[in-house]
């Protein structure tokens, strides 16, 4: 199997479903409970709260889609060649208003201006194939 | 529990190319029963260690080691988890002695690595995308193998502590060192200086190639007996002194403890509880080394240095030949050969035994070998922790 420029798209269960439904209509979703008002992601069962069956007492809902830089890095080079093309790319571990730590691409800058702990937003970017990714943008 | 020790080890490395994971596994353990002095008849019990990556399986193997090399077996079943197999695989063996229902278990894991990497290398992937990457978390951001976020662990370390890329590259070149003396390891023949290292190109930055560990083909087995029998062998048993486990998911990953600690605490205290020793009593530290920062990681939870203050411990104090710890000393999955935990493990058995040729730390009574790995999710980067302590008494 020779390697090829299409990029690996997510991989989706039942779990984080809700999650991605929501990105394809822009919206950045977390795992919330209503009860506490803790959130979450990925899925959670409560970590607060007596757990309902299933989790299913859990709700996805919108959330601020705003953060700050908890750690970056830099790939200088592509593991697959669908990525040459975006080198050098950043991929940094995104710390959300609400609490969890959400991982992805920061765009529309160089990697020299990014440090962590500045703000960042999250922003959907589409693509031709269909699949919409939602990534972070530095707030200026 | 009855005590129980090492009493046979079989040990492949180097590139082994046209020869399956399985072959490779029933070679190593044959070596280790011959080495053990004990035929295959006498083996009742085998267990399989597999590694895994870069949070994906590796794909299942169908045929097993077992029945390749004609082992009459009672049980035989897979574990391991990332690059943790030594710790998870003895104290499984350990349960088995102790309840009487095997005399002798074999424990196994080996890898086509090398040989597969050069294969996908040659269709345009770089790394060990061999081992497809599954699971919902980064893959569509490039977050395609375990540089792309165990780098977080140095990135972080460097900005809260102050780590500089050259104390990482002491780690690397100290490791070096001791593969220099090791004929087995793949960079035997060359030497390397931190300056070499700061040469060394980013890879996923602030990590450069010499940052992180090769891939390998090869092979390690080992028989297990408990006490009764350990002393009949040929071979100086090595004994099963503690085990013990930590995992990071017992804290939510979102509380980032796993940016600065490894889950080392509940397996050091489990493992050093079970021995009856304390730190100052290790004469090799076989420390997983998938990437410098596991290294300066270590250091720190277990107690070497103070925490932040690893990066300094390597520059004043060292690790390697003549150092004030002996870390890797055969070379490590940095310089000498991947076989997960088994490098650690193999090469704690040779030092305890005193078969560890020019690179033989004197004295050797106490080894802690070290596995982690196995990503919940990528932020929870090697989420495991196992501690184990062989010695010679």
């Amino acid at each position: 199997m020779p390697y090829t420029k299409k990029k690996p798209r997510p991989s989706i269960d039942y779990d984080i479903a809700p999650f991605w439904e929501g990105v394809n209509e822009h919206r950045f979703l977390l795992c919330h409970c209503r009860e506490c008002d803790e959130w979450y992601w990925p899925m959670a069962f409560c970590q607060k709260c007596e757990p309902g069956p299933f989790g299913e007492n859990m709700h996805w809902d919108e959330a601020s889609g705003r953060g700050n830089v908890f750690v970056f890095n830099v790939h200088h080079i592509a593991f697959l060649p669908a990525f040459e093309d975006d080198l050098p790319y950043v991929f940094a571990m995104i710390e959300l208003e609400e609490g969890p730590m959400f991982g992805t691409n920061i765009i529309g800058c160089e990697p020299g201006e990014i440090e962590i702990g500045a703000p960042v937003e999250i922003v959907f970017e589409d693509y031709e194939d269909g699949v919409t990714l939602p990534k972070a943008r530095l707030v200026r | 529990m009855k005590r129980a020790a090492i009493v046979g080890m079989g040990l492949i490395t180097g590139p082994q190319p046209g020869r399956t994971v399985r072959r490779l596994e029933a070679e190593a353990a044959r070596l280790a029963i011959k080495d053990a002095g004990l035929k295959r008849s006498q083996i009742n019990g085998a267990i399989q260690l597999r590694r895994s990556g870069g949070g994906g399986e590796r794909p299942v193997l169908t045929d097993a080691y077992p029945r390749v090399l004609g082992l009459p077996v009672n049980f035989y079943y897979t574990v391991g988890r990332g690059g943790c197999l030594a710790g998870l695989g003895v104290a499984h063996a350990l349960a088995y002695l102790d309840l009487g229902i095997a005399d002798y278990v074999v424990l196994t894991g080996g890898v086509d690595d090398f040989s597969r990497s050069r294969l996908s290398k040659a269709q345009g992937a770089r790394g060990m995308v061999h081992m497809p990457k599954e699971g919902y978390w980064g893959k569509p951001f490039g977050d395609l193998r375990a540089p792309s976020h165990h780098s977080f662990f140095a990135a972080r370390h460097m900005h809260e502590f102050g780590t500089t890329s050259e104390q990482l590259g002491e780690i690397a070149v100290a490791q070096r060192r001791w593969a220099n003396l090791n004929p087995r390891a793949k960079f035997y023949d060359r030497e390397m200086t931190v300056e070499d290292h700061q040469n060394s190109p980013f890879v996923v930055e602030p990590y450069r190639l010499f940052d992180v560990c090769q891939v390998s083909d090869g092979a390690v087995s080992v028989v297990l007996t408990s006490e009764d029998r350990a002393k009949d062998g040929p071979k100086t048993p090595v004994w099963v002194m503690g085990v013990g486990f930590g995992e990071a998911m017992a804290h939510l990953w979102w509380e980032k403890r796993n940016y600065s600690e490894l889950a080392v605490e509940p397996a050091k205290r489990q493992a050093f509880g079970q021995a009856g020793i304390e730190l100052d009593d290790i004469d090799t530290a076989q420390l997983y080394d998938c990437f410098t920062g596991e290294v300066l990681f270590q250091l720190e939870d277990y107690g070497w240095a103070e925490k932040g203050e690893g990066g300094t411990f390597v520059q004043e104090k060292g690790i390697g030949p003549g150092g004030a710890i002996a870390v890797n000393t055969s070379g490590g999955l940095l310089s000498a050969y991947h076989l997960g935990d088994l490098t650690g493990l193999s090469e704690a058995v040779l030092q305890l035994r005193g078969e560890a040729g020019q690179r033989q730390v004197d004295n050797c009574r106490v080894s802690l070998v070290t596995g982690h790995g196995g990503e919940v999710l990528s932020p929870g980067m090697c989420s495991i922790h196992s501690t184990l302590l062989l010695g010679t008494e």
